[in-house]
């Protein structure tokens, strides 16, 4: 290694992962480092330390105490991450009767990757077989199916096509087939000639353009869609229902460790005591392993742009499309044309290294880099149809793999880390993983029984535009509010924005409204109903609309109000952030 | 001489103004109110003000207004402050004088909806 | 629950009132579906005057025109029902049947003609790829026009105003005279988009500057909007590289082009001209659709509401009539010349009185001679002072020059300047 960058980087071992450390001139050489160091067999992780002059220091350290809210608590288990895989863990242990607490730092759950991502339940193909992700990938899967009647959130399985335009791999495909049932996906078809012509005509890929020269096709049924934020949110006030306890705004800051077990947790809403600590905190995974001083791997953030298509050009394909350049690779820039189960298409994602674990900005050339390499497998889909684009970062790390296991250095942390896709397809099986094996220890430690009360299931905000008339009907009549639309893109009435705000976890910010029922998403973005929910929000919850945010922080929507001159008196804003729980 | 635009009415004719002689000679205006205009901008700019006041209705919390005539131009800002102190209760019409010669003007502020037909659906 | 109208009217806004009264002047039942909890529809936040100078020879704020027609409709006791949204609409053996929901539940109405008079959505800075974050402080003139004027609030202290359209103009102003600083107004051509007297009044009197040919790329600001970066576009409208400039301020203010909003129409397979994103209509304001009628800015975006009613009058009359004809439709050829043309479309069988065309050009010219021809010769010629994109032209074409014609239909605009 020091051959190709001369003295400017030190490769050492530390436990059983690789340290990197030293100076580079761009973020590029950073992770092709690591990168190469990934490439030793047998490594438990890679530690990579390298410092980079043009990356600008932009997360702020630490932070401190702003209220004592957590006061010393004692629980059972403390999740650290509020995304889908956090709540699926403690969903998971709300099964027993055990004294479960979820942190997260943002106001609100899913903000980060678990709202970033086109929602494809990834049916299990791609993973290596024998990697973490395999393991759980098409497990995760199947169990889509009963978790969405259970938790009342919208799930469809489309099936997703591969297409492939080089006749000469064709013969790859008994190898891709061997891989799926390796990997537990239950079954593929192999599509040429006349039976992909059939298909291609068929409901499933209506406007599947015909001119494609593609000479073979793997169809993969068992993919699914969701929306991964409303599938959090029902994860999440599952397992609240069955006794969790959230904290939003918590930022864990520090650890106190007792020789190889942490005793306690320093927040920044107070300490709190745990037996059992699990860190799912997506991209800051290693932030919160490093705080343990157990870090041994490293996350470099991988990021996706993702464009949203209109409504009206949902109907083009009910199917996932792709079109792979190349197959086998760990980080292959992928992504394909995914429907909603709203009726929107996701374009994208692609992948582009940079530094910033929380920089969801977009770049007209990312967009149009989707746009070339996606847009041709449609007939009838232009760049006009583009309503918004989105952000994500991956939580990847250097062996791009996950990670779910106990610490080797610390008797009670368990890390669930590098979550990157196929990560909301396998959380379901993660966290029954997880959850069995810290149940396995809870119960060395004290007598740990089953929730005899457990409750499978709960009930969502209900979706009024997707009821037939007579159902439709039945809900206004009892609640006339649910007949009085706000959002006229989405049709979403007021009864259901006001469901929202007084949905077991506590929103008040126009963006968690929308991540609840949609308002602002249509093609309109908010431009009509975020007024109209901004008042809502101030008459259902007693705030001033002018301490209502967009986003949490102070991402207010309104500045002040007409009657105050500016050099009369100071903002009349109370300071402050918003959601306390 | 001086350059402006006519603000009358839609047409915003493009007004070229010269002194000759202690008179206007004003050229580009398609009509005779243009002259006129091109002769106070001049000598004492005025407009008219549109803006809203508060008023104690939840449900329409701001009524519109507009000066009935024009106002020195440099007197806007002071206006806006006056009209800042006004709040509405009762449910006007429009044309109801909500300030009457304002500033030592002779030109009133008169509402521009009415508070009574509006709140009439608002209540159903 | 279901009932029955002659004609259903879509939107309690200026063109929506207007068509209403024309339909029962003309003896239909008439029933007006509006989806606010009052009429008057985007006037109601339209503060400012300048309306009505045609109509009513009057210069009116935006709420004293719409009360003007809502007293019309009061007066003849026609039915508004507020809060009140259309979900679904289906046409069958020539009648139409919409569903609707309101507080009272699902209902369906029957009607032999619909008008649509929905009016537009503004364009999104997302619509324009507008890149960088998503904080707060981002948004189009007509919503920051709605929080100003209908709540009293404040949505930016200092922004940057994308867009020099007559309603980026007006806030730039609206803005300044409420407290806030806009830093300057920000246009992508090489001319304004707005009246020249809403630059003098809106932006010359307050010192805001405009740039012309600059356009927004970038947002920055985590929370918050903390600044923009503007940059200097060629003639293609492409960013010219080292012309960009960080702008600090807390706000965006988008006034990037209004689109007529047309869900409706298009799910019931009305055709569409391109060019409006409106319908294509014939000059009773059918569409190609029969029964199914569009009028204001559903129809085409108007810089005049006086032309809104005017085309809703015309629209509400029309719906009104019970024409048992089948319609002979022929298609109107334009020259390149035009942006658009409105109507589209002739019915030959059914020029009955002088019809209104409404037409913008393609580009700005000082002189332009508007020729008609019917059957291969010339049957009118008008010449317009002073064309421009930014405002649109209106022609009236006596029954008599139309109606013996049985060929093409030709519109030549031809320009000088």
């Amino acid at each position: 290694m020091s051959g190709q960058y001369g003295q400017k980087v030190i490769c050492s071992q530390k436990g059983s992962s690789i340290l990197l450390e030293g100076n580079v001139a761009e973020w590029t050489d950073v992770v092709a480092a690591g990168k190469m160091a990934a490439e030793i067999k047998g490594i438990k992780g890679v530690i990579n330390k390298i410092e980079c002059a043009s990356v600008k220091k932009k997360r702020k350290a630490g932070g401190e105490l702003t209220e004592n809210v957590l006061k010393d608590r004692r629980v059972d288990v403390l999740i650290i991450g509020g995304g889908i895989i956090g709540c699926s863990i403690a969903r998971e242990l709300s099964k027993w009767d055990l004294d479960i607490c979820l942190v997260e730092k943002e106001p609100d759950l899913a903000m980060h990757a678990s709202s970033r991502n086109d929602g494809m339940i990834h049916p299990g193909l791609v993973p290596s077989p024998g990697s973490m992700k395999a393991k759980y990938n098409a497990k995760g899967n199947g169990m889509y199916e009963t978790l969405s009647r259970e938790l009342d959130f919208e799930y469809k399985r489309v099936g997703s096509l591969l297409l492939f335009d080089n006749r000469w791999l064709a013969p790859a495909y008994p190898i891709l087939a061997s891989r799926a049932e390796k990997n537990g996906v239950p079954s593929t078809e192999f599509l040429t000639g006349k039976k992909l012509k059939r298909f291609v005509n068929s409901k499933d890929a209506p406007s599947l353009n015909k001119s494609l020269e593609s000479k073979w096709a793997v169809y993969i049924p068992s993919t699914g869609i969701v929306s991964p934020y409303k599938t959090t949110i029902a994860v999440c006030e599952n397992a609240i229902l069955n006794g969790t306890r959230l904290f939003l705004n918590t930022e864990v800051l520090s650890f106190e460790r007792e020789n190889d077990t942490i005793i306690s947790c320093k927040t920044t809403k107070g300490d709190i005591h745990a037996k059992i600590i699990i860190n799912c905190a997506g991209t800051a995974s290693d932030e919160v392993a490093e705080l343990a001083g157990d870090r041994f791997f490293t996350i470099h953030p991988r990021k996706g742009t993702i464009l949203m298509i209109d409504r009206k050009r949902g109907h083009l394909t009910n199917t996932v499309l792709s079109m792979p350049n190349i197959i086998g690779k760990k980080d292959t820039k992928g992504g394909g044309i995914v429907p909603t189960v709203e009726g929107n298409l996701l374009v994208g994602p692609d992948a582009e290294e940079q530094p910033y674990k929380e920089d969801y900005s977009t770049s007209m050339c990312h967009i149009d880099a989707i746009v070339n390499q996606h847009f041709r497998l449609l007939e009838g889909i232009g760049k006009k149809d583009i309503i918004t684009y989105f952000a994500g970062t991956r939580a990847s790390t250097y062996l791009e793999d996950f990670i779910v296991e106990w610490s080797d250095t610390i008797s009670n942390l368990f890390h669930v880390a590098g979550i990157q896709s196929p990560g909301l397809a396998s959380a379901p099986a993660i966290a029954e993983d997880v959850s069995e094996k810290v149940v396995s220890k809870l119960k060395r430690m004290k007598d740990v029984r089953e929730k005899v009360n457990w409750q499978a299931t709960r009930k969502g905000i209900p979706r009024l535009a997707q009821m037939d008339p007579e159902q439709r009907s039945v809900y206004i009549i009892k609640r006339p509010d649910y007949g009085e639309i706000v959002c006229r893109c989405e049709e979403i009435s007021k009864g259901e924005i006001r469901d929202a705000l007084h949905s077991p976890i506590p929103v008040k910010t126009v963006d968690g409204v929308k991540r609840r029922v949609r308002a602002g998403m249509g093609r309109c973005q908010g431009g009509f109903c975020k007024p109209l929910v901004v008042e809502i929000i101030a008459e259902e919850l007693q705030m001033d609309p002018l301490d209502i945010t967009k986003k949490g922080r102070d991402s207010y929507i309104l500045m002040r109000d007409v009657a105050v001159v500016e050099n009369e008196k100071a903002d009349s804003r109370e300071e402050g952030d918003g959601n306390v729980v | 001489m001086k350059e402006m635009t006519c603000i009358v009415c839609p047409n915003g004719c493009r007004l070229k103004v010269e002194v000759a002689d202690g008179n206007y000679v004003v050229d580009g205006n398609l009509c005779k109110r243009g002259i006129s205009f091109a002769v106070q901008e001049i000598e004492d700019p005025r407009r008219s003000l549109c803006t809203t006041v508060k008023t104690v209705f939840k449900e329409i919390p701001r009524l519109s207004v507009r000066t009935d005539g024009e106002i020195k131009k440099e007197m806007l800002p002071l206006l806006m402050n006056s009209l800042r102190k006004v709040e509405i209760t009762e449910l006007l019409d429009i044309g109801a004088v909500i300030l009457t010669d304002v500033l030592g003007s002779g030109v009133n502020v008169i509402a521009t909806a009415s508070l009574r037909q509006q709140m009439a659906y608002v209540k159903r | 629950m279901s009932y029955e109208c002659d004609v259903l009217v879509i939107g309690a806004g200026p063109a929506g009132l207007a068509a209403a009264v024309a339909a029962y002047d003309t003896g239909a039942r008439v029933e007006i579906i509006e989806r606010e909890d009052r009429p008057g529809g985007i006037l109601k936040q339209c503060i400012h005057d300048g309306f009505g100078v045609i109509r009513f020879g009057e210069k009116l704020s935006g709420p004293e025109y719409a009360a003007r027609y809502i007293d019309m409709v009061e007066k003849r006791h026609i039915r508004i029902r507020t809060k009140t949204f259309v979900t679904h609409m289906e046409k069958k053996d020539g009648f139409f049947f919409t569903q609707l929901v309101s507080r009272t539940g699902i209902e369906m109405i029957k009607s032999r003609s619909v008008i649509l008079a929905a009016g537009c959505r503004e364009r999104t800075g997302r619509q324009i790829f507008i890149q960088g974050s998503r904080p707060a402080g981002i948004l189009t003139a007509g919503t920051a026009q709605y929080f100003v004027n209908m709540k009293g609030y404040l949505p930016v202290k200092r922004c940057v105003i994308l867009g020099s359209g007559d309603i980026g103009l007006i806030m730039a102003r609206r803005l300044t005279l409420e407290g806030a600083s806009v830093e300057g107004v920000y246009e992508i051509k090489p001319e304004p988009s707005g009246l020249p007297r809403n630059i003098a009044q809106c932006l010359e009197d307050f010192e805001i500057p405009l740039h012309l040919s600059h356009t927004v790329m970038r947002v920055n600001g985590e929370n918050r909007v903390e600044s923009v970066e503007v940059a200097q576009v060629d003639a293609a409208f492409q960013p010219i590289n080292g012309t960009e400039r960080v702008i600090p301020c807390d706000g965006l203010v988008l006034s990037v082009g209004l689109i007529p909003e047309n869900e409706l129409a298009e799910s019931i397979g009305i055709e569409i001209d391109r060019s409006t994103n409106g319908p294509v209509v014939d000059q009773s304001l059918m569409t190609s659709v029969d029964g199914f009628f569009s009028c204001g800015n559903a129809l085409h975006v108007n810089d005049l509401v006086d032309y809104v009613s005017e085309s809703a009058e015309i629209a509400g009359r029309n719906a009104a009539l019970k024409s048992g004809v089948k319609r002979e439709l022929s298609r109107i050829k334009k020259s390149e010349n035009f942006a658009y043309l409105v109507p589209q479309l002739v019915d030959m069988k059914r020029i009955e009185e002088k019809m209104i065309f409404y037409f913008r050009p393609g580009k700005s010219a000082g002189k332009g001679t508007l020729r008609i021809f019917g059957d291969g010769r010339e049957i009118m010629k008008q010449v317009f002072k002073r064309l421009n994109p930014a405002e649109m032209e209106r022609i009236e074409i006596e029954k008599d020059t139309l109606e013996h014609l049985n060929g093409e239909i030709r519109f030549d605009l031809t320009t000088e300047g």
